[in-house]
């Protein structure tokens, strides 16, 4: 029987849907033309632009600063909430189930809106911390998910075994289950990662004075900045996303 | 690892609760990304030995979300007119106090009276904006600065208007010698016509696509807003823009103080240090806007003032009307943009 060849050219198309807009914003930040309409000659300009901006540091900053603190103390509170998730099945688990994952389908815009509603009422000055606590709220469920995952294929007889022979609780979770869980811990963090960098509907109503993160510059670049700026922001982001995946599967592939 | 985790995320809460603290001399602007000169604002912090923090926003509807949900914070935001009316009528601006603005006599009044808030109740404009017609030189022969352009049918399928029905029926409303804001029935009939004949010619109703289309050379002439023109015009020389002879649709960015600002004192100090006529100049110079202030222009190149994308000539700004909110009639243009939108 002859093997179809639909899976194959389907996966062709689908690698060039995901890849080739990348490759087009790569060589349109190198274009002199300003709207990319037409190729004007190759230029460096941009980056320059880039470089010389002092908000867009700014903005970079505290856009890095939130995401590794987001995804830091997501992935401690998605793991010990994937944890309860696996080792319990109670009623409340099933309503914990149930809680850990809507914020999975619900949309961004009701998240953003309801959040600062809750800061305002809370009194909470809105800024870095603000949009730390909102980025931690969404992170959780995507951890809790990808680590609970890892989970199914965990058997605890082995955690026991180690208990049984003498191991303390701590040496057994250390020893066995987090290296266990490692490759589930990291997808879930890089994924929290990934998240927190670009996530721009929900920081927009979160975000407070002096606390512009990237995206929000980005969005609102577009009606007075150049788009070929963003062009090349853009190029550095998804160089520094393939370096951080690259880095984490590497690490991965030594630990196994 | 997991202790290197606890160890980041201790370190990440602390350095974010103590970057939380006092904000004393501080005055928060909340802006459109490159639409100020840092110099100006580098000069300001000098003089009044302050800090400005600059946030920024990409549109006015979201602007309008964010403060109505409760935002605080910000001292001084630059919605464009219409949505600085909406606010005021919400209770969401300061009443602007004339007596804390001394270089408030620099405002054009002429331009102001034509505006949604006349007397500068609770706004003072920073930038003027107006819409228009880009077209190529080099493709457009005979070019006459007028709606009429529309008409032409040795450009069909190069032409584009905005997707926006004040502009274009409004435009159309000009063509036939009516007003901006009309509210009646006859006029709107013509106007839905002439637009009717309008689609014949045009690609599309656009601006992102057009302003695209006009840079590569697939469309001639796009109706377009001025400062998308500045820029379009910036790259390709080949480009020019005119408002046209029988008037368009004028609008303005402004100054307004929300009523949760927290350093009212300053954001004063900072609209007056704005509106200072050598601030106003370089602020002018880098945005590549006008604002309506007299002795800053004054100041101006010959350059800039008769560049028609940043300065419209007199004779189009005395024919040209801000649209206004028409309230129960805004559905009678609904019904026509339907119409319009649906014929063949």
């Amino acid at each position: 029987m002859k093997r179809s060849r639909f899976p194959f050219y389907m996966t062709i198309a689908i690698l060039v849907f995901f890849y080739l807009p990348i490759v087009i914003v790569f060589a349109q930040s190198f274009n002199a033309s300003r709207f990319g309409g037409t190729w004007k000659g190759f230029t460096f300009d941009w980056y320059f632009k880039l470089f010389s901006d002092k908000n867009i540091w700014h903005a970079f900053t505290n856009t890095l600063i939130i995401a590794f603190s987001s995804t830091s103390v997501s992935i401690i509170l998605g793991t010990l909430s994937a944890f309860a998730l696996y080792k319990y099945k109670t009623k409340l688990q099933i309503t914990h189930n149930i809680l850990v994952y809507l914020p999975l389908v619900m949309p961004d815009i009701l998240m953003g809106i309801s959040l600062l509603l809750f800061f305002v009422s809370l009194k909470l000055e809105l800024g870095l911390f603000t949009i730390l606590l909102a980025h931690i709220t969404f992170s959780i469920s995507y951890v809790a998910m990808v680590v609970l995952g890892r989970f199914q294929d965990f058997d605890y007889s082995i955690f026991e075994a180690a208990l049984d022979l003498g191991a303390t609780w701590w040496t057994a979770v250390n020893k066995i289950m987090i290296p266990y869980l490692m490759p589930g811990i990291a997808a879930g963090g890089l994924l929290a990662f990934t998240l927190s960098l670009d996530d721009f509907v929900i920081t927009f109503f979160v975000s407070g004075p002096g606390s512009t993160t990237l995206p929000l510059y980005i969005y609102s670049m577009m009606r007075h900045g150049s788009p070929s700026v963003i062009n090349a922001l853009s190029v550095i982001m998804v160089l520094f996303t393939f370096v951080v995946v690259f880095i984490s599967k590497k690490l991965l592939e030594v630990k196994e | 690892m997991k202790k290197v985790f606890l160890a980041a995320a201790a370190a990440a809460l602390s350095l974010l609760i103590i970057s939380c603290g006092s904000k004393k001399n501080e005055l928060h602007i909340y802006n459109w990304a490159d639409y100020m000169n840092p110099a100006v604002i580098e000069k300001f912090e000098k003089e009044y030995n302050c800090k400005v923090v600059i946030n920024y926003f990409d549109s006015n509807e979201a602007l309008y979300a964010k403060l109505k949900a409760g935002a605080a914070g910000y001292d001084i935001l630059f919605p464009t007119s219409y949505m600085s009316k909406l606010m005021f009528e919400q209770k969401m601006l300061q009443p602007i106090d004339h007596s804390k603005l001394k270089n408030l006599k620099n405002i054009d009044t002429g331009f102001v009276q034509k505006g949604l808030d006349p007397e500068m109740k609770y706004s003072v404009p920073y930038m003027m904006t107006f819409t228009g017609i880009a077209y190529n030189t080099k493709k457009v022969k005979n070019f006459k600065a007028s709606w009429s352009m529309f008409d032409r049918a040795d450009l069909a399928g190069r032409m584009t208007l905005l997707n926006d029905l004040r502009e274009v029926i409004g435009a159309a409303l000009k063509f036939n010698g009516y007003k901006y804001n009309s509210t009646d029935d006859k006029e709107l009939e013509t106007a839905m016509n002439t637009v009717i004949k309008w689609k014949k010619n045009i690609a599309k109703f656009d601006v992102d696509e057009a302003k695209r289309g006009l840079s590569s050379g697939e469309f001639f002439l796009i109706q377009v807003y001025n400062g998308d023109a500045l820029q379009l015009i910036n790259e390709n020389p080949d480009l020019a823009f005119a408002t046209p002879s029988e008037g368009t649709t004028l609008s303005q960015d402004d100054f307004v103080i929300p009523v949760t600002a927290k350093n009212t004192d300053l954001a004063y100090k900072f609209i007056d240090f704005m509106l200072d006529k050598e601030n106003s100049k370089t602020n002018m110079e880098f945005v590549y806007y006008l604002s309506p202030n007299i002795p800053a222009q004054k100041l101006m190149s010959k350059e800039f003032l008769n560049d028609p994308a940043i300065n419209p000539p007199k004779s189009v700004l005395d024919k040209s009307d801000f649209l206004k909110d028409l309230g129960e009639n805004n559905s009678k243009y609904s019904i026509i943009w339907d119409k319009i939108k649906s014929s063949n």
